[in-house]
């Protein structure tokens, strides 16, 4: 696992801090940003395995937008997408265990916060070994 | 109001007309007028009155018909109503259809003011009261948002930085540290579970909970909720004793939040109630209804607080006796989910003597509308 490279877009640091932690202590090597804006950027400037979204930046749900988008983008190839949020916390969107819809949130895999780490190196371990 | 009280007046007298408006003049109204009544509402639609003068006795469509009218258009506008046939049959009967007042011709120039004073305050009252219906929706949609946004995004960092330490990823941590945090994490995760209910509580539209309805048996569940609080009751040494039948026919009802309706307020009784007492349960089978008695002889509720209770966020004066703090809502949500059941939830309780809450549960009404 050395060495995989994992990019957090989310705009709370500390909420990051905590799940970076649990990151670097698995070795995995992690570029933390707290914008959408910042995360694209980050995307440009270097290669990632492995992207872990925050759904709720800001007001607009712009996590969903943002995965969007990079899954049109060719250039990122397969990149997966991991999202980590407190999505229910702005009802009306979907529930524990609804189905998700795979146009609508075009994601690789999804947890809710706050995420047990066994759970979240477990996850992020399967998606890297795609 | 900048330019004043917009007034109509449909009579078919032009004497009357004109003296009402010359009456009026002085004051700060916009004044417009009509002969008859279809002219009359025709009017309404694009002069937008405040308050209508109508003639019960006009030609072509009469003033109880404009009247309808109106109320039709829009049930906020103030009417009164003019007539020379001044009875109390007309006057009860205008009411009837929505009048504010009446007004018996011949009429003299202050008693038209004063009854246009009031008519205009009236209609300023009725305004008042439907924009404050509607800022009090939105203060609870935004208080739903802020509550969740707002206090969960801290939570959710908080309770994932100790995730961290207790997986050793700061350092491995003692046991007396490890139990410390163990406790920590325990508390948060209480707290978001709190703020879940809450949300999803106050943003629940209660209207939508007959769509889930199936038929449920209720001394079932109250068994079930019984069950759930067992483990809250034997801590205080509180006996929980149900009363009456073990069985009764089903009841139509959505089972969540009846199930949520019963720990409630079984839950308060616990909670308000003295070491060593009992909470009973009573269930009554009646032809067309169905009550649940919960009663304590807990320190019960202050006659000035009787009232509120049921509201959002109220929390009474009593203290329970281990200084728990209620969230405010259980009451005022469980008031919801049993109207929501065409039901009723009632209390009956004297300071210091205790509480009885009665939920009735209607049959009947369930069987008409599913009819």
């Amino acid at each position: 696992m050395d060495g995989k490279r994992i990019l957090m877009i989310d705009d709370d640091p500390d909420y990051v801090n905590a799940v970076k932690m649990v990151l670097e202590k698995a070795n995995y090597a992690v570029q933390a940003t707290y914008s959408p804006k910042d995360g694209y950027q980050a995307l440009e400037n270097g290669a990632f395995d492995l992207v872990i979204l925050d759904c709720m930046m800001g007001r607009g749900a712009e996590g969903i937008l943002i995965a969007r988008k990079l899954k049109k983008k060719k250039e990122l190839g397969e990149l997966p997408i991991l999202m980590i949020t407190g999505i229910r916390e702005q009802t009306g969107f979907f529930f524990v265990g609804d189905p998700r819809d795979e146009t609508y949130l075009p994601v690789d895999g999804f947890l809710e916060k706050p995420v047990r780490p066994d759970v979240l190196l477990q996850e992020v371990e399967k998606l890297l070994g795609r | 109001m900048s330019n004043g009280n917009a007034i109509l007046i449909i009579d078919d007298e032009e004497v009357v007309r004109d003296s009402c408006t010359q009456t009026l003049a002085k004051g700060n109204y916009r004044i417009q007028t009509a002969s008859d009544g279809n002219t009359g509402l025709r009017m309404i639609k694009e002069f937008k009155p405040d308050l209508v003068f109508v003639d019960l006795k006009m030609p072509g469509i009469s003033g109880m018909e404009v009247l309808e009218r109106i109320q039709e258009i829009d049930a906020t506008l103030v009417t009164v109503v003019i007539t020379g046939y001044a009875t109390i049959d007309t006057a009860v009967e205008a009411m009837k259809k929505g009048a504010y007042d009446f007004l018996p011709k011949p009429f003299k120039a202050d008693e038209l003011r004063l009854i246009t004073m009031r008519g205009v305050e009236k209609r300023k009252l009725l305004l008042d009261a439907i924009a404050l219906r509607r800022e009090k929706e939105i203060i609870r949609e935004n208080l739903t948002s802020i509550v969740s946004h707002e206090l969960k995004s801290p939570l959710f960092a908080v309770q994932q930085t100790l995730y961290a330490f207790l997986a050793g990823v700061a350092g491995e941590l003692n046991l007396a540290q490890k139990e410390m945090l163990e406790k920590t994490k325990n508390r948060v995760d209480m707290m978001l579970k709190m703020i879940n209910v809450w949300v999803e509580m106050t943003s629940m539209d209660f209207r939508q909970l007959r769509e889930r309805f199936k038929p449920l048996d209720i001394p079932g569940l109250l068994s079930k909720a019984l069950e759930m609080l067992q483990v809250q009751a034997a801590a205080k040494n509180i006996r929980l004793v149900k009363h009456g039948p073990s069985s009764v026919e089903p009841l139509d009802g959505d089972e969540g939040t009846l199930l949520e309706v019963f720990l409630n307020v079984i839950g308060n009784a616990i909670k308000y109630s003295e070491a060593g007492t009992e909470v009973s349960i009573a269930i009554e089978d009646r032809d067309h209804e169905l009550r649940v008695s919960v009663s304590d002889t807990g320190v019960g509720i202050e006659k000035e607080d009787l009232p509120f209770i049921f509201d959002d966020f109220y929390r009474g004066k009593a203290q329970s006796k281990t200084g728990e703090l209620g969230s405010g809502l259980g009451l005022a949500i469980s008031n919801r989910i049993i109207n929501a059941h065409n039901g009723s939830i009632v209390v009956e309780s004297e300071r210091g003597k205790g509480s009885t809450f009665t939920v009735t549960l209607s049959r009947s009404k369930e069987k008409q509308d599913r009819q």
